[in-house]
């Protein structure tokens, strides 16, 4: 059998100028609002001292986490990790746009788009991959900064440019239960201590919150008491016989 | 029980005689109710997915969305029928308001002294306590279902309007979708809490036997008012007896005022 894919993408830091041709390659492959974007490319600021100046930019998107914490919160099951790709879905047909998943998303990767109701994310183009091309920021990227493939496959480019890379950074998230294990690899760069790319706490929303430590309990032992109740009645009934 | 005082013909006689209990309207209406909730309920349980809030196992996610072909179109069906059943529930309450649902709610709906009194014995009782004590004699339906009648308008009005929110969920900010979700798996299952007992005391528990054909037939007998419903039994019986007596009133009326003239001819007669 074939080993399950885990897509991802490499980001070789030391390659990216701020062009942001990704975000505009993006957004016109994938109908993305005009106040909107997938991705981003953080600005990390000018760094050491003159005339020894360093300035790095981190192309930046969804991680395709292997435990994303995002599909953990969706109730109506639009977000999901695809088991093919391996990749973070969105089935917008499915999304009712509450948010829940931007909350507890801890790369704040994910978007609520006002107009249509929904929430939309990087998608790894996955139009594009089905037909055997790459995803359009990858594409389009002049200094090939950015990489995608299947992280698995020894040979795949992305694996390759890792294999080889002089400093490899993954802004994993670890802390009560959760464990991302993000799928984007940052090489050839230092990104790791500044603020703006780190993850953070993922959010719960006070209606989330409220529902699963207060209402979850108080609402499933007032079923479980009725319906002991109601078992203690039938088994009487069984036991004693029908009386009218 | 003071029903085990009736004499057999007595018993026998009360249990010919029927008395109405529920109109056309809501037998209706409650069937097409249950008819909805069969389909919502599970096609419900299925959508709910979050795996922090498990609440949904995954067998019955898979199983449905299979079933209909994904959670998009899961969560379509569930939505259409869902404003079916709010609106077909909403013009039969309009359209009824005040020839069923007003005086539904005045006469049947409102807990008095005997209610109370029944809510605090009746648990006892069924923890073992106070089996001496008789319970205080019950309207047409006893303090439990008129409790359980409140959870279940306030449930139906949560369900509806979250409901509405989350289907036109393009028309309403983020910070209503996030609380209409809780708001409508609340409202759903406080209704299931009370369902359970509601399902097997209407068609499980032998007792209550013609409570569950009085959901078709719309009837119960004499001899089950008033053994299970003695207050409203004895309501009926003083409205039939003010009927009766203002119906011996009216022929009286109406005889007196034939007497003289039927004697008319003869006064003439005098006269002439």
């Amino acid at each position: 059998m074939a080993q399950k894919k885990r897509s991802g993408f490499v980001i070789d830091v030391s390659r990216c100028i701020d062009c942001r041709a990704c975000l505009v390659a993006c957004s016109a492959e994938n109908n993305v609002g005009m106040k909107y974007t997938r991705i981003w490319v953080r600005d990390l600021g000018v760094k050491g001292e003159y005339p020894n100046l360093q300035r790095t930019f981190v192309p930046y998107n969804c991680m395709h986490c292997d435990n994303p914490p995002c599909t953990e919160v969706c109730v109506s099951g639009a977000t999901y990790k695809d088991q093919d790709t391996g990749l973070v879905l969105v089935d917008q047909e499915a999304c009712i746009g509450c948010g829940y998943c931007v909350d507890a998303c801890p790369y704040n990767a994910r978007y609520l788009d006002h107009e249509r109701g929904v929430v939309d994310k990087c998608s790894g183009c996955i139009q594009r991959l089905q037909i055997g091309q790459q995803p359009a920021c990858v594409t389009t990227c002049v200094g090939k900064a950015r990489l995608f493939g299947d992280l698995n496959d020894p040979n795949s480019e992305a694996s390759i440019a890792l294999k080889n890379a002089r400093t490899v950074q993954r802004l994993d998230y670890e802390k009560d239960g959760v464990h991302t294990g993000p799928n984007i690899y940052f090489i050839n760069g230092e990104v790791l201590e500044d603020a703006s790319v780190l993850p953070r706490d993922p959010r719960y929303p006070a209606a989330e919150a409220t529902w699963k430590e207060i209402l979850v309990p108080a609402v499933l032992a007032g079923i479980g008491l009725s319906f002991v109740g109601q078992a203690t009645f039938f088994t009487k009934q069984l036991l004693e016989g029908e009386k009218e | 029980m003071s029903h085990k005082a009736i004499p057999l013909p007595e018993r026998k006689r009360l249990r010919e005689k029927k008395i109405k209990k529920h109109a056309l309207a809501n037998i209706l209406t409650h069937w097409f109710n249950v008819g909805m909730w069969l389909l919502l309920l599970p096609t419900g349980i299925a959508i709910i997915s979050s795996p922090r809030l498990n609440l949904s196992p995954q067998l019955v996610q898979d199983f449905f969305r299979n079933l209909f072909g994904g959670p998009a179109n899961l969560i379509k069906f569930h939505s259409t029928v869902g404003l079916i059943w709010a609106f077909v529930l909403t013009f039969n309450v309009l359209l009824g308001f005040r020839r069923y649902f007003v005086p539904f709610a005045a006469s049947r709906l409102l807990l008095d002294r005997d209610d109370v009194e029944w809510l605090k014995l009746k648990p006892l009782q069924m923890l073992g306590f106070m089996k001496d004590k008789e319970l205080p004699p019950q309207d047409a339906y006893n303090a439990g279902q008129k409790l359980y009648m409140y959870v279940v308008i306030l449930g139906t009005v949560g369900i509806l309007l979250s409901g509405v929110v989350m289907t036109f969920h393009t028309l309403f900010p983020p910070v209503l979708k996030q609380w209409a979700q809780p708001v409508h798996w609340v409202s759903v299952f406080s209704i299931v809490a009370g369902l359970i007992i509601h399902v097997y005391m209407g068609a499980v528990f032998p007792e209550e036997k013609e409570a569950f054909f009085s959901m078709f037939t719309g009837e119960v007998s004499a001899w089950y008012a008033r053994a299970h419903h003695e207050k409203w039994y004895w309501n009926k019986v003083r409205e039939e007896l003010e009927w009766e007596d203002r119906v011996e009133a009216e022929l009286g009326e109406i005889a007196r005022h034939q007497q003289p003239s039927g004697d008319r001819p003869e006064t003439g007669q005098v006269t002439s």
